[in-house]
């Protein structure tokens, strides 16, 4: 009995949970709609909803929408795994190597502060315009992030399970595979998010810089015509897209890794 | 931005002053090393100062941009900037904060909508204020506010929603009144999480900041960056990644470290906020 009341309520919580994060959006689209009849503005400045769900339809037929959209994300992607391929080696020496790790350390705590955007203008005069820019931009981006978890990643590895793995014989490539990678690899799976957040934003604008397609190259491009209906969507596309990779990709890595390794970040 | 310097140390362990000397002559061998390999290079590349500038042409356009005054004045506009996009974000993002943390109707209602806002990066944000503000202060402000809200948002709401219960009741029953439960409980036990959202946040905006420079800006570190290039002059360019790395270094070890130091080790409550946003 009372765990049905408790059902009911509980969904009904949910209800209320909606409805009520509802409003927000319904009371800004209702605004947007309101505001042309209740002020004047030149019309570049907001495009009513009619124009911005127009120009949705029309980039969405015509494929340039979609084309810009996997543009993006294609780079995302690439600069991901050149970032990560380079990090996480680097990353388990410097936390397993005391020299290595001395070595390194001022010269990377100051290129992670000039990491990302601030090198566009350098990769402009290298790569010219396009991929490479942009590319490059995100990849040094989540170098760093993922630098970072790496090497919390293997430090917060147990003395124990060092010892354990080898007094049972295990050195070398034996620890690195059994011990180091595994231990570390929680960590490293929950920095992504992290990380894509980072690349996510220095992706928009690196291409916003040095793109010749893409998501941000397409809102920026935009501000010479004034033609704020594309700037628009792009945002929104942005945000929706970030929202869907958020849930599709991150919430369960990190329900999988945090509920199988019992280990709690938030 | 996080503490990767921390990161990289080695293990708490007490500390003999031999091995920190060791570790600082290492770590200036690693500087040395670098610039050695940066100035050997430049010859093997063999390519156009334009396309690739030696250490040597840096040191020299840096001189060049102290003695004309540029880096100075560039220096002290982006700080400028700075300070008060961070001093107006963070005042808005703990009002939201004790707000949304203190009525659950608020949160219920706010959250989504802000999850959103949080996801439409403030990057691109800036072509729609440059159409509605122009280039300039208006627009390069504006951004770093909207990206310094959502980390001391989530931050301080984390710290408001974690303020001991029994703590609010007993001030309560001892007859304080709403402003003084803020005051006397909330805000205190806040203030650790608001330190972090402050921390997480200043480094997104110092990012964001050398961005809308480049973009919307006709001074400041990001604009210097940028017009380097554009005025064939790369070593300028360089000189400006070197000084906006050598700024943020320097505000993390003089201005954020302190103050995280001074509150979070003393309350003992440190939080990751990264993850949560």
């Amino acid at each position: 009995m009372t765990s049905v009341t408790h059902a009911v309520s509980v969904s009904g919580r949910k209800a209320e949970a909606l409805g009520l994060g509802v409003v927000p959006f319904v009371v800004l689209i209702v605004a947007w709609l309101i505001l042309p009849y209740a002020i004047h503005y030149p019309a570049y400045m907001l495009p009513s909803v009619a124009t911005v769900l127009g120009y949705a339809v029309e980039s969405l037929k015509d494929g340039s929408l979609l084309a810009n959209i996997a543009a993006s994300l294609g780079r995302l992607f690439i600069g991901f795994v050149i970032g990560m391929a380079l990090a996480v080696p680097l990353g388990v020496a410097i936390a397993l190597n005391r020299t290595v790790a001395d070595l390194f350390r001022p010269v990377l705590s100051f290129l992670q502060a000039i990491a990302g955007i601030a090198w566009v203008p350098l990769t402009l005069v290298w790569f010219g315009i396009g991929n490479g820019s942009v590319v490059f931009v995100i990849a040094n981006t989540i170098f760093f992030s993922a630098l970072y978890n790496t090497v919390i990643g293997v430090q917060s590895i147990p003395l124990a399970l060092h010892r354990a793995v080898r007094s049972h014989g295990g050195h070398g490539l034996s620890l690195l595979t059994n011990l180091i990678l595994p231990g570390a690899l929680v960590q490293i799976l929950l920095g992504v998010r992290t990380s894509l957040a980072y690349g996510w934003r220095a992706l928009v604008a690196a291409e916003m810089i040095a793109g010749s397609n893409g998501l941000g190259y397409m809102t920026m491009e935009a501000v010479q015509w004034q033609r704020t209906e594309t700037i628009i969507l792009g945002m929104i596309v942005i945000g929706v897209l970030w929202v869907l990779m958020d849930h599709l990709i991150f919430t369960p890595i990190e329900r999988r890794t945090v509920g199988r390794w019992g280990l709690l970040q938030r | 931005m996080s503490t990767l310097p921390a990161a990289l140390g080695a293990p708490a362990r007490p500390l003999r002053a031999a091995r920190s000397w060791g570790r600082a002559l290492k770590g200036f061998a690693g500087v040395a090393l670098l610039l050695l390999a940066w100035q050997v290079s430049v010859p093997l590349v063999g390519m156009d100062a334009y396309f690739y500038p030696a250490p040597s042409d840096v040191v020299t356009s840096f001189v060049d941009l102290m003695r004309k005054g540029i880096l100075p004045a560039y220096l002290a506009d982006s700080l400028v900037r700075y300070a008060v996009g961070l001093t107006c974000g963070a005042a808005l993002g703990i009002g939201l904060g004790v707000l949304i943390g203190l009525s659950r109707r608020a949160s219920l209602m706010l959250s989504p909508l802000l999850k959103f806002l949080f996801a439409v990066v403030e990057v691109a944000w800036i072509p729609i204020f440059v159409v509605w503000f122009g280039y300039g202060v208006k627009t390069i402000v504006l951004a770093l506010v909207y990206v310094v809200v959502f980390p001391v948002l989530y931050n301080t709401l984390l710290g408001v929603r974690t303020a001991p219960q029994i703590l609010v009741n007993a001030v309560r029953s001892l007859g304080a009144s709403s402003w003084q439960v803020l005051r006397l409980v909330i805000l205190p036990s806040a203030l650790p999480g608001i330190i972090t959202g402050l921390r997480v946040g200043a480094g997104f905006a110092f990012r964001g900041l050398v961005f809308a420079e480049i973009i919307a800006a006709k001074s400041g570190i990001g604009y210097l960056i940028f017009e380097g290039t554009e005025g064939h002059q790369t070593a300028r360019t360089v000189v400006g990644m070197i000084i906006m790395g050598l700024l943020w270094l320097a505000i993390d070890q003089f201005y954020l470290r302190p103050i995280e130091r001074a509150t979070i080790q003393r309350w003992g409550l440190t939080v990751d906020a990264e993850q949560r946003t």
